[in-house]
């Protein structure tokens, strides 16, 4: 099945649909010339996942030295905070565990329990289609 | 059996006085100073804390003790002059050195510490820290502000450059709110407010990152209770996953960070009356966190033999002596 979202010049970067495909609500998101598809329901208890705010991957080499990704590559489930991969819909709850030693500052993303359902999205004579 | 709390003091200022600079002689006779009372305790349970070594040898002839690590509580009493509140810690250190470990080779003790002057705390745990027979260096739970703060890193990082661990004792100096809601009304509230503010701090120490600055510190709790920990850690760990990026330097789960690095001694317990359900507390806790302690002379109640026979050998052992051995690398 494919869902066609809307003409690119009508999806600014950053922003989101949520698109309907049969009894699936499907989140769209653009980051800057990238596009996302991923199902808008938290595998934890079911929350509006689409709905959460986007947020990039936030490190520290130590207490109050943190750096930021330049860009947003997470999304927060709106009912519990629980963050997942936009492109592979991994669960991330906090950042990893070290696979090393606890005081080394090499981070690790071990992933969480769950994955959201992602599906392929792309742009077709400058409209956006999601394959579902 | 190595037991993880057994309380001392000079039996009188005089006495500390011996072991101070001279000058501080005359300014507690000018000040009228007498030695704090720490026996915060109610009447039924106070007995007399042990003022010498004599005293502590009989006692632990009479429990069969291996080994003992004293803390001596006098310095919560002292007042905030934080001059005279490190010459009287570094009398206490003395002290305990001179009267106590050195008649009795089963003891070791609690470097005492005025947070009235950090650095004085530090250069004290790097002076008294030379001497292996102190093998933690003792803070009131109740502080001046809680000790994740950032100000304390100079005694961390000294504690952790001797190889000393932390305690965190019940109790503090009169003016440091006693619960977590502040100056409560009634003495009863103090007392049963410890086991809150322990929480807290556990919460601070974790959430501003000392154990990702300080990896091989450990937190000695003592008398503060272990029973409430569980469900502390579930909230810690559950709302974690969510807010994590307020604190991404804690790289795993709050709660593995407690287990790692917090141990928790065993008196008061706050248990149920059960053995079976004992057990079920112990193994939510985790035996792996507890040190026996007596808290001689406060008499808890009977619990604490209850609590080695309602678990396993295996577990008995540990919280008897064996995570005391691994946690204080001592040989009891």
């Amino acid at each position: 099945m494919r869902v066609v979202v809307c003409p690119v010049r009508e999806f600014p970067d950053g922003d989101r649909r949520i698109v309907q495909a049969g009894a699936r609500s499907i989140g769209v998101f653009r980051v800057g010339d990238r596009f996302y598809a991923i199902r808008n329901r938290c595998p934890h208890q079911g929350g509006p996942l689409c709905l959460g705010r986007l947020a990039p991957w936030a490190t520290a080499d130590g207490p109050g030295d943190v750096h930021l990704d330049e860009t947003p590559s997470l999304v927060a489930c709106p009912w519990h905070g629980w963050e997942y991969e936009l492109e592979t819909g991994q669960s991330f709850m906090g950042p990893g565990e070290t696979r090393v030693k606890a005081y080394e500052v090499t981070v690790e993303r071990v992933p969480g329990p769950y994955v959201a359902e992602t599906y392929p999205v792309h742009v077709e004579e400058d409209v956006v289609v999601v394959e579902v | 059996v190595i037991d993880c709390d057994v309380h001392c003091q000079p039996d009188s200022l005089d006495t500390l006085l011996d072991h101070m600079d001279p000058y501080w002689r005359s300014y507690v006779e000018d000040a009228t100073i007498a030695l704090g009372d720490p026996g915060s305790y109610p009447p039924h349970l106070r007995g007399d804390v042990p003022t010498s070594a004599a005293q502590l040898t009989a006692l632990l002839d009479r429990d069969g003790t291996d080994l003992a690590i004293v803390s001596c509580l006098a310095l919560d009493g002292v007042h905030r002059h934080p001059d005279y509140a490190s010459a009287v810690a570094r009398g206490l250190n003395d002290w305990m050195r001179a009267e106590l470990l050195d008649r009795e080779p089963r003891l070791r003790a609690s470097a005492v510490v005025s947070t009235t002057d950090i650095e004085a705390a530090a250069a004290e745990v790097e002076r008294i820290g030379e001497d292996p027979r102190f093998v933690q260096v003792l803070l009131p739970v109740r502080s001046d502000v809680p000790y994740g703060n950032r100000l304390y890193n100079p005694i961390y990082a000294a504690a952790e450059r001797r190889g000393l661990r932390i305690a965190l004792h019940a109790w503090g100096r009169p003016g440091n709110a006693p619960t977590t809601t502040g100056i409560a009304a009634t003495y009863l509230e103090d007392y049963v407010s410890n086991a809150h503010v322990a929480q807290n701090q556990l919460l601070s120490l974790v959430a501003e990152g000392v154990f990702t600055r300080f990896p091989q510190l450990g937190v000695a709790v003592l008398e503060c209770g272990f029973a409430w920990l569980p469900p502390l850690l579930w909230r810690f760990d559950k709302d974690w996953k969510g807010v994590w990026r307020e604190v991404p330097w804690i790289k795993r789960r709050p709660s593995e960070q407690v287990r790692e690095h917090v141990r928790l001694t065993t008196a008061p317990g706050h248990l149920p009356p059960s053995p079976k359900e004992v057990a079920e507390v112990v193994e939510m806790v985790g035996p792996d966190l507890l040190l026996w302690s007596s808290d001689h002379p406060h008499e808890h109640g009977p619990a604490g033999a209850p609590l080695l026979s309602s678990v396993d050998a295996q577990a008995a052992a540990a919280i008897g002596s064996a995570n005391a051995a691994a946690f204080y690398q001592v040989a009891a």
